[in-house]
């Protein structure tokens, strides 16, 4: 198993990001992550990351804790982080200096794939920093990788190149946990899909069992979360 | 060898990030000479007076703005970039250690330049020192100065932002900025009346034994009374400073372990 919760609730000041959730993640599968917004999605992805500490129950990664085990894990946030002065070379350099899982030449061949330009990020567009984050991402020799809507507010080419790496890079030991909203696009993507609303885990389900009773991930969308 | 790695690449994005700060930092000690060699006044002990003061003014703006160097957390927080730090395998002592040594090393460049224009202000004001004494005046004192005075005020700005970071999720994170904000004074004033009482217990370090006989051979009009001509720099208090900033330091990176992000 590579990652697990087990009963986990994540309370802030005002709210409850997340509230006794328990999954299992296995090697080996593409996770839809997928509810709507102040679902829970992104608490449950920082969790996994070390980003938070669950207020109640326990969060293993490789059987450890989270943030001991950072890493080992590609944590892709929701938030355009990356430094203004920032050049793809600089990324290079910087992930390489950090990460020993890091290739380089994966890094160059998604930075040609993705059509990333070789200028600073504040002279990029969303969308371009967006494929960058991306590459940095998942240049990492890793087994974890949690992608929180890597799609939001990207332009529909761009998504579709994304989309495509991931399918690419994807190896069978591997495990994507992937949040976003752009079901429809993302869906073949899928082996396993979870359903959250308002912090509860309210359906985890194989996707080919959903697509061979007839319904497609968006139906089940809809139908769990309206 | 991967910590020096990870450390070197933590130099290197510290330098990256801040190093405008820093390059305006030095630069601007251009005004302050500037300023300085604007003071024209008939009297060398006067004009020397006018420029030490100028002086003291660029020390004090200098720690100022190296503290807002090193305090960017927030600024880092509400755009991303301190989770990318956060989730980066390096121990919070590494990324700690790495902010406060260019910020370190950034001081003592300045300090060492603010040093420099004083000789060239003693210079100006007639007072011929020997070798030993410039020597002390343009690194011995910079370097006393930035150990006991720059480094533990590094220190603490670290620890205050790392500490108020922490509670950023829950919500309250200016309660505890707030608490640490007003205690600095009271704190501060302890460890001084600390700090004097226990001065002098082990041998002061003597500075500056010429410089009565080159008071005397400038012959300025204003009489300096009083001065014997030695000045003694306690020991203790750079210990005790250098034990602190380090206590803060590794404390700041204990809390950098748990924060949130």
């Amino acid at each position: 198993m590579l990652a697990r919760l087990s009963d986990v609730t994540k309370r802030y000041l005002r709210s409850e990001g997340l509230r006794s959730v328990t999954l299992d993640f296995p090697a080996g599968e593409v996770v839809g992550v997928l509810g709507l917004n102040g679902s829970g999605k992104s608490t449950m992805l920082k969790i996994l990351a070390g980003l938070l500490v669950p207020s109640e129950g326990t969060a293993t990664v490789f059987g450890g804790a989270p943030r001991r085990n950072r890493a080992r894990v590609v944590y892709l946030g929701e938030t355009d982080a990356l430094w203004a002065w920032m050049t793809p070379a600089d990324a290079e350099r910087f992930m390489v200096g950090l990460y020993g899982d890091f290739d380089v030449v994966r890094f160059n061949d998604l930075l040609d794939s993705l059509e990333v330009p070789r200028r600073k990020t504040k002279a990029m567009s969303k969308g371009e920093r967006g494929r960058l984050r991306l590459a940095m991402a998942l240049a990492r020799n890793a087994r974890l990788y949690l992608l929180d809507e890597p799609l939001a507010g990207i332009d529909l080419l761009s998504r579709e190149k994304i989309l495509t790496s991931i399918v690419k890079e994807w190896h069978t030991d591997e495990t994507i946990l992937l949040s976003t909203h752009e079901v429809a696009e993302a869906e073949a993507l899928f082996d396993r899909v979870v359903f959250l609303r308002d912090g509860h885990l309210a359906l985890d389900a194989c996707a080919e069992e959903l697509r061979s009773g007839g319904r497609s991930v968006v139906d089940v969308f809809r139908e769990v979360l309206s | 060898m991967t910590f020096w790695r990870q450390f070197n690449t933590l130099m290197w994005v510290e330098a990256r990030r801040s190093w405008v700060w820093a390059v305006a930092l030095v630069g601007s000690l251009l005004f302050w000479a500037w300023g300085m060699n604007q003071v024209d006044l008939v009297d060398s002990a006067e004009q020397l007076g006018v420029r030490a003061i100028i002086l003291v003014v660029a020390c004090g703006i200098g720690a100022i703005v190296l503290c807002l160097m090193v305090g960017r957390i927030r600024s880092e927080t509400r755009h991303g970039q301190y989770q990318v730090l956060l989730l980066t395998p390096p121990s919070g002592y590494v990324h700690v250690a790495a902010r406060f040594l260019f910020a370190g090393i950034t001081a003592i460049i300045y300090y060492v330049i603010v040093g420099g224009l004083a000789w060239w202000a003693i210079a100006q004001a007639h007072l011929q020192l020997d070798a030993g004494s410039v020597a002390q005046l343009v690194i011995a004192c910079p370097l006393y100065g930035v150990a006991v005075g720059m480094i533990p005020v590094l220190a603490w700005t670290i620890l205050l932002m790392v500490f108020i970071s922490s509670y950023r999720i829950a919500g309250p994170g200016w309660i505890p900025g707030t608490v640490m904000i007003l205690a600095t004074p009271f704190l501060g004033r302890w460890i001084v009346e600390g700090i004097w009482r226990v001065s002098y217990r082990l041998p002061g370090w003597r500075l500056f034994e010429g410089l009565r006989t080159a008071i005397d051979t400038a012959a300025w009009e204003a009489e300096v009374e009083g001065f014997q001509g030695v000045f003694a720099l306690p020991q203790e208090p750079l210990w005790i400073m250098l034990a602190l900033s380090a206590l803060m330091l590794a404390v700041a990176g204990r809390i950098w372990q748990e924060v949130e992000g």
